[in-house]
């Protein structure tokens, strides 16, 4: 049975491309995960000049309600800043801000297809010989994605001064558990009150942070080759350490206690991304930042009960983080902070 | 737990009914099905256990802050409002203990912090 958006998908689509004819839309299918966004595959097949055409493509649609509130353009243009560039990113084709063509924003991009994101998976044996080849292309990406220069995405996120890119993360994030939080936390208020009392120092270099980086927002192969960088849609520019500190937090071990991501030891992940980014990576304030990490994923799991609770989003997706991580994030700040 | 357990079984049991109507894309079908098993398994070990934590912590609690009292309505609902009246009269002295300096009133809430997160700790929790 085909799916009730592919119709829709390929009027819209048909408008931006004047010069197909016969264009379908077909083999729709939703891609289990994507809390933050509903993430579609599909295949575009087309006549154009007398010659049929197909390709394989995505679609990011915004849900009703989200366990994060993010804006798909700075998403969009995040993927576009590092098109044909050392980090790999599947091509941005179009952009829809508006609700008419699809009910909610979304965007069309190519489907990098024949590989796998699945820690799961990455982790589940199968692959430990290439591990370490995939922590160093890991880690090596991301130390790129903090070398280059972020002056083209300014037009789009907030410019902070070096100084302030910690206070403004941390007020964002403690807004949000505010906000959104069901109950008392007091491992994370006491985590807030630590990082509000030792500010780290100002950010060695203003860098595009990618906001989500961890093992299963890449799409890796069988020889541990990493082929897409995705989930960009809390990139924004900031301090280069807070991605580094996110990528170390003890929640994307996956149960491998001491290894970030369950692919190497915290050293050899800090080692890899010094000598790809150029940066240094103080240990002071990488503490701070993976601290901070903590507190950022604790107001994305409270919020994705919080959108769960007031009914705007029922999925079993907003339950599993919240009910699975909430208690293990406070744990993970309790050893960041050596009281576990 | 948050969200409660009572309105995320009845939100899985729709679910399960939708799931089992034609129609539902294979790949939807298997995504609902797949969350829904795993939240079920979490469901599944609480059950037991859920109002012997809050009980043990209540009572940890009320001797950390010098509180008198106990559980009597044995309702989860009842024991987890009266635990969240308790952790957040909680963080008021962690916080007041750290303004006063006072080392070892803050030893002795991060013990019971400590002691917390290993009740409620999950089989399969990464931490």
């Amino acid at each position: 049975m085909a799916h009730p958006l592919e119709p829709r998908l390929a009027a819209y689509i048909a408008g931006k491309l004047p010069a197909a004819s016969d264009l379908t839309v077909t083999a729709l299918e939703r891609i289990s995960g994507g809390a933050s966004r509903e993430t579609y595959r599909f295949v575009l097949n087309w006549t154009e000049g007398g010659e049929a055409r197909m390709r394989k493509l995505i679609l990011r649609r915004d849900p009703p309600a989200s366990l994060i509130d993010t804006e798909r353009r700075i998403e969009f243009e995040a993927y576009r800043a590092f098109a044909g560039t050392s980090v790999p990113v599947p091509e941005m084709l179009w952009l829809e801000e508006g609700d008419e063509a699809l009910d909610h924003p979304f965007f069309v991009a190519e489907e990098i297809a024949g590989y796998q994101a699945s820690p799961q998976m990455l982790l589940s044996g199968a692959f430990d010989a290439v591990l370490p080849k995939v922590a160093e292309r890991k880690w090596t990406i991301l130390g790129e994605i903090a070398k280059a220069d972020p002056a083209p995405l300014a037009q789009w996120m907030e410019t902070p001064p070096p100084d302030a890119c910690w206070k403004r993360e941390l007020d964002h994030w403690e807004g949000l558990i505010d906000k959104d939080q069901a109950e008392p936390l007091p491992v994370t208020r006491a985590a807030i009150r630590w990082l509000r009392a030792n500010p780290p120092p100002p950010a060695q270099k203003l860098s595009i942070v990618h906001g989500d980086y961890r093992t299963g927002n890449f799409l890796f192969d069988a020889v541990g080759e990493i082929h897409g960088i995705l989930d960009w849609e809390m990139s924004h520019l900031g301090d280069p350490l807070e991605d580094l500190g996110w990528s170390l937090q003890p929640i994307w071990t996956f149960g491998r206690a001491g290894r970030p991501g369950g692919l190497c030891s915290q050293a050899q992940a800090v080692a890899i991304w010094e000598r790809a980014s150029g940066l240094t990576a103080d240990p002071e304030a990488l503490h701070w930042w993976i601290l901070f990490n903590c507190v950022k994923g604790q107001g994305i799991w409270v919020g994705s009960a919080a959108a769960f609770n007031r009914g705007g989003n029922r999925a079993p997706i907003m339950i599993y983080p919240a009910w699975w991580l909430i208690n293990a994030q406070d744990r993970a700040m309790l050893q960041v902070m050596g009281k576990l | 737990m948050n969200p409660p357990v009572v309105p995320v079984l009845a939100e899985l049991a729709g679910l399960l009914i939708k799931n089992a109507m034609p129609g539902v894309p294979e790949a939807e079908r298997a995504s609902d099905l797949g969350l829904s098993a795993a939240l079920l398994g979490v469901a599944a070990e609480m059950w037991d256990r859920q109002a012997h934590i809050l009980v043990e912590e209540n009572r940890a609690i009320r001797g950390l802050l010098g509180l008198a009292g106990e559980d009597a309505d044995l309702h989860i609902s009842a024991l987890k409002a009266e635990n969240d009246r308790l952790r957040a009269a909680l963080i008021e002295a962690q916080a007041a203990a750290e303004t006063a300096g006072d080392t070892a009133r803050q030893a002795a809430i991060w013990a019971e912090l400590i002691a917390s997160t290993e009740r409620r700790k999950l089989s399969t929790a990464p931490v």
